[in-house]
């Protein structure tokens, strides 16, 4: 890599969550600021020592500009500051912009921060606008085409191609409902079969209600800031972004060039090679799980087993302790929460904590690095981050 | 207001790039642009090839044959709006000059869509301005 990769100069010392699950008669701005709250105790500093705010956007808040309402609220005035906005893989730009804008000089002490009240927030106006404003107006919207439409079409096409099973899908949410069991909080607990995926009502074919992720109210932060910074802090355990990649292959679903092979590829190459790090390095990962069938071409395009072989390499149990890469320890977005943008950030706190060794019973092993790959708006955007402790670097 | 926006079916709204394949499709045609330069063949309409960003593009009506090259039977509805339309096929129509599109199935049950079946267009008008295309089994 150039003199300019972010690798390694940058760390990660707060985290923080919301009250997440349902949380009624609380705004997304008012969960931002808990958590927010709750990520600068971590890092033992005061809103004071925050000069940069990244965001994204919640659809039940009536703020356009995110970022700039939470700093009134929250009562700072940052110096650099956005509501970054590229549907469910902004959550990892707000790491490499914010890991970019410290290494750039534009901020010290960069905060990310997002909520969302899906649940429990959403005025009939607001979601409206939430269920219109994903797809385009002219050539898919008029066809009654839902986001989860897009990704559905995506694992439809995966069965045609590679043979994966209904089963093996079902097997990802049965994999996730077992993580969240051990997950204080985590909004759905109780164990699931596969049987109990497959018998749930039908959404969308191949997904079932079961094979959806969660509607949720929640947030989360991070602090970021320089790795000589959080040297000079005194902080504990810093967790340094090793590796960022981001890859966006199309708009419209119909102009995916590849429907079950997705721009995932790319962003987690680059990713890699900034880190200077390999699939089979990885401890402990983070994957954008909004379907079932998402998580199975993701294990495939990051590069954990060859493509096609998702479904197998679910079913026989490599995504889960003991396996080969134990992703979503904390239940992901089908079982933990999924707040709407701020889902995939609860991913980030995951793996850090992991990282941290902060995850008690669900506790990963030596975990030294991590991946975390966030995607929206059917694998229009994906972005990958890695993270890794002290002795990675 | 909101209920009344919510149970309305969202229409197109036709802007520069794209009056003309409106305007097609309530004659009864899909029209596809086809480069001049480099014969990149286009869905959906805008101003330039995407291919060479040249700008002559030339409209021409597609033979609307094409197959399924994935689909999705959509039984929970997105909104109210489709509600009484569950269960419909969304499917993903590899057209023969090349470009996919997005659009419903029309005229059969959406349960026996398979990959790769053939379809053909067909004119669905919905309104006095709009003609959305749809796809009956060929």
């Amino acid at each position: 890599m150039s003199e300019t990769s972010l690798r390694g100069k940058v760390a990660v010392i707060g985290i923080g969550l919301s009250a997440v699950g349902k949380v009624p008669g609380r705004s997304p701005l008012s969960l931002a600021a808990e958590a927010a709250s709750n990520a600068l105790a971590d890092a033992g500093l005061t809103k004071s020592q925050v000069d940069g705010v990244l965001s994204s956007h919640a659809f039940a808040s009536p703020f356009h500009r995110f970022s700039v309402a939470f700093s009134e609220y929250f009562g700072i005035r940052p110096t650099f500051s956005n509501t970054l906005q590229v549907s469910g893989a902004t959550a990892a730009t707000m790491f490499s912009i914010g890991a970019a804008a410290i290494q750039g000089g534009l901020a010290k002490v960069v905060l990310l921060v997002a909520a969302d009240s899906l649940m429990t927030g959403l005025t009939p106006d607001l979601a409206l606008r939430s269920l219109t404003e994903s797809r385009d107006q002219q050539y898919e919207m008029p066809f009654g085409i839902p986001v989860a439409n897009t990704f559905a079409m995506t694992a439809h096409r995966h069965m045609r191609e590679y043979g994966t099973t209904p089963e093996q899908l079902a097997e990802v949410a049965v994999v996730h409902r077992r993580h969240a069991a051990r997950t204080p909080g985590a909004q759905q607990a109780t164990p699931i079969t596969t049987a109990d995926v497959l018998n749930s009502p039908m959404v969308t074919t191949p997904y079932h209600k079961l094979d959806c992720s969660l509607i949720s109210d929640g947030g989360a932060a991070f602090v970021l800031t320089s790795a000589e910074h959080a040297k000079a802090l005194g902080i504990g355990k810093p967790i340094y972004v090793l590796g960022c990649g981001e890859c966006y292959t199309h708009e419209h679903i119909f102009l995916m060039p590849s429907l079950t092979t997705t721009g995932a590829v790319e962003s987690s190459r680059r990713a890699y090679a900034m880190a200077r790090y390999q699939p089979s390095d990885m401890d402990v990962a983070g994957i954008y799980d909004c379907f079932t069938g998402t998580v199975v071409m993701m294990l495939e395009d990051l590069g954990f087993c060859r493509k096609g072989e998702g479904g197998p390499f679910v079913a026989d149990g490599q995504m889960s302790y003991g396996g080969r890469i134990p992703s979503n320890t904390h239940g992901g977005l089908l079982s933990f929460a999924h707040s709407g943008m701020p889902g995939a950030l609860f991913h980030f706190h995951e793996v850090i904590a992991q990282l941290r060794g902060q995850c008690g019973q669900r506790q990963v092993e030596t975990a030294g690095l991590g991946l975390v790959h966030s995607l929206g708006a059917g694998f229009a955007t994906n972005a990958t981050i890695i993270l890794g402790t002290e002795g990675t670097l | 207001m909101a209920s009344d926006d919510s149970t309305r079916k969202p229409l197109p709204a036709p802007d520069a790039d794209t009056a003309a394949f409106w305007r097609g499709l309530r004659h009864g045609e899909l029209l596809l642009q086809h480069c001049r330069r480099c014969r990149n063949v286009q869905y959906y309409q805008q101003a330039t090839c995407r291919e060479c960003g040249s700008d002559e593009l030339e409209h021409k009506p597609a033979t609307g044959r094409g197959k399924v090259h994935s689909f999705s039977v959509v039984y929970r509805a997105p909104g109210p709006a489709f509600k009484t339309d569950v269960p419909y096929a969304v499917l993903l129509v590899e057209l023969a000059e090349g470009p996919r599109m997005i659009s419903t199935l029309t005229g059969s049950d959406p349960e026996d869509v398979t990959f790769d079946m053939e379809v053909e267009l067909a004119f669905d008008q919905v309104s006095d301005d709009v003609t959305l295309p749809r796809f009956r089994k060929a």
